[in-house]
């Protein structure tokens, strides 16, 4: 049990492999997965390793990963149970023999393949609460959740991130959420959601938003995950990027 | 001019240098600066060999402080046009392909200055003097800025105690998983920083205590430092001592008995990397013959210091020593001892030794 433990919410890399460790991939990696030449997926690993990574985030979202849960919706502890740690294999003897302070974190989120890593900060816990939030962000860009447009009302965590002249906003919904706040990541994943429904369409989601074409379009392009997830959203119906 | 480059190019570290033909540009600044900065070209590596000079006085005044930097109080003012113009001088010491060193630095600076940027913890000569020693004699970066972020802490560290390993966080997982632990009496046998103790106390409810002892007295200044720095004092007793001896009054009392002994068989130290051979205490690395010296000792105190039930984990040198003591453990006293295994670090080592007394 301990080992398990341990092979699961364990995770460094190797002090002399800081020459060649990867920069974290860029936020909107698509196609194939990161290389997981330095994810070691042992076999006695708890839970099986999925199939293929690559397949299930092909093309502009993984929809319904997960069988549509709400990854967003968990706590950091939740979906960190959800998550591999994959060991970063330490070269030579280790322990006592070793001085070494990376302390990288790559998580591999299970049910979608998703990797997010974190390397920047000295502390590994605070790199695995950015590799985690990173992570949301990944999750919100890449999972599709899908929507029945006929009774289709938008979600609170899509409301605050809205601009306050939306016509379907309440009063109580609160001040107006931005992409630095990490409540930001669920919006903008519902916010997505919307659009693969209306097929791309900025003026269709505005309508819906009870707000103008041109408001909506400077909310997609005030984040650059965001624009450039919703650019895939329309260039795979065949519509222009927005700009 | 030229004998200081060659002392230079003889003392520059092997990670800068990989490349057999030596960089001229790269020596010649490297001996530039420490001429004009401090001694420390002349202080040998190894600790243990006097410094001699007046020139060294700095570098040696500069370590022998006994707080650790980053909690010294920031009170030398620094000119952002001189803080900008030593960045840029220790950034030269260092070639691009040395991110680990890049990240240093930062660091360096992040723990170098108060919350007001333009005051220091030291003055700025000293500060130099740090940096140079660190890329230079391979001074652990964890005794120039006084700590090492380990787990969720930050740990005070320096010269004479073993800096903790990120290997060792996962002893205070496994004592977390031990049913009841936060109520019980825990000894850290060779507790060094008192990392572990620490980080053991903090998890724990009212009634839980860390008792933990080490025979240096240095180690015994730092825990009580760290104990200190985290509002410990009501739950981890330090005692003075080797291994059991300060814990007779806990016979067959402790629920849990942990410990990182020195395990490193005493022919394999002179291999060691720079940073760990030359600079971190024998006393903490040296376990003598197949470097099980000390964990035979503590095996054979175990049973009389641990109630029935109690449970134990050691950290050991890896695979060899693991299997060799659990097979031990599990022959020479097969009725004391339960559910002796290895347990598996982060890399696949089979590092540290676990078991419950009967």
């Amino acid at each position: 049990m301990a080992r398990a433990l341990l092979r699961i919410t364990r995770c460094y890399s190797s002090p002399l492999s800081s020459l060649t460790f990867p920069p974290p991939p860029p936020l909107l990696h698509r196609g194939a997965a990161p290389p997981l030449r330095f994810l070691s997926i042992s076999s006695s690993s708890p839970s099986p390793p999925p199939s293929s990574s690559a397949a299930t985030w092909d093309g502009p979202g993984v929809k319904g990963g997960g069988d549509g849960e709400d990854f967003l919706g968990m706590s950091d502890d939740e979906l960190m149970g959800q998550c591999e740690m994959g060991t970063f294999k330490a070269s030579g003897p280790g322990g006592q023999h070793r001085n070494k302070r990376e302390s990288a974190v790559r998580l591999r989120h299970r049910p979608t393949g998703i990797i997010a890593q974190a390397v920047e900060d000295r502390s590994q816990h605070k790199n695995r609460a950015s590799a985690l939030s990173r992570l949301r962000t990944l999750i919100a860009l890449r999972v599709r959740k899908p929507i029945n447009l006929e009774d289709y009302t938008p979600p609170v965590e899509l409301l605050q991130i809205l601009p306050l002249k939306s016509t379907i906003r309440g009063k109580d919904v609160g001040p107006q959420i931005g992409p630095n706040n990490p409540k930001f990541a669920p919006g903008m994943q519902a916010l997505l959601d919307l659009l693969f429904a209306v097929e791309g369409s900025v003026s269709e989601a505005a309508k819906i938003l009870g707000l103008s074409t041109g408001a909506v379009s400077r909310l997609i392009l005030s984040d650059d995950a965001l624009r450039t997830a919703a650019n895939e959203v329309r260039a795979a119906k065949g519509l222009k990027p927005l700009k | 001019m030229l004998a200081s480059a060659a002392a230079a190019a003889a003392l520059l570290p092997r990670r800068l240098n990989p490349n057999p033909n030596p960089k001229p540009y790269l020596l010649k600044r490297l001996a530039s600066s420490t001429t004009t900065s401090s001694s420390a070209r002349t202080t040998p590596p190894n600790p243990q060999i006097p410094i001699s000079g007046a020139a060294a006085a700095t570098a040696a005044e500069v370590e022998s402080n006994p707080t650790p930097l980053f909690l010294r109080p920031a009170e030398h003012p620094i000119p952002a046009t001189s803080l900008a113009a030593f960045r840029r001088r220790a950034e030269s010491l260092i070639p691009p392909t040395a991110p680990h060193l890049h990240r240093h630095l930062r660091w360096l600076l992040a723990d170098a200055a108060g919350e007001d940027p333009a005051l220091l913890r030291l003055p700025l000569g000293d500060l130099e003097a740090l940096w140079i020693r660190h890329v230079r004699d391979r001074r652990p970066f964890q005794y120039v800025v006084g700590n090492e972020h380990w787990r969720d802490m930050v740990v005070a560290v320096r010269e004479g105690v073993l800096i903790p390993r990120p290997e060792t966080e996962a002893v205070v997982e496994m004592v977390g998983n031990v049913e009841g632990f936060e109520g019980g009496w825990w000894a850290d046998l060779g507790t060094g920083s008192g990392a572990i103790a620490v980080a053991v106390a903090r998890m724990m409810g009212p009634k839980g205590r860390v008792f933990a002892t080490d025979v240096s007295e240095v180690a015994i200044e730092v825990a009580r430092l760290n104990v200190q720095r985290y509002g410990m004092q009501d739950k981890v007793e330090i005692r003075h001592g080797s291994w059991f001896e300060p814990l007779e009054d806990l016979k067959g009392k402790l629920m849990g008995v942990i410990s990182n002994p020195p395990y490193i068989p005493t022919e394999d130290l002179p291999g060691l990397q720079p940073e760990v051979g030359w600079h971190e205490p024998k006393l903490a690395l040296d376990g003598g013959k197949d470097g099980l010296e000390h964990l035979l000792h503590l095996c054979e105190g175990l049973s009389s210091v641990l109630k029935p039930g109690g449970f134990f984990v050691f950290e050991t040198n890896g695979n060899k020593q693991s299997e060799f003591l659990v097979d031990f453990i599990s022959t020479k006293w097969d009725s004391s001892f339960c559910d002796v295994g290895a347990v598996l670090d982060f890399a696949d080592i089979k590092r540290f030794v676990t078991g419950y007394r009967r």
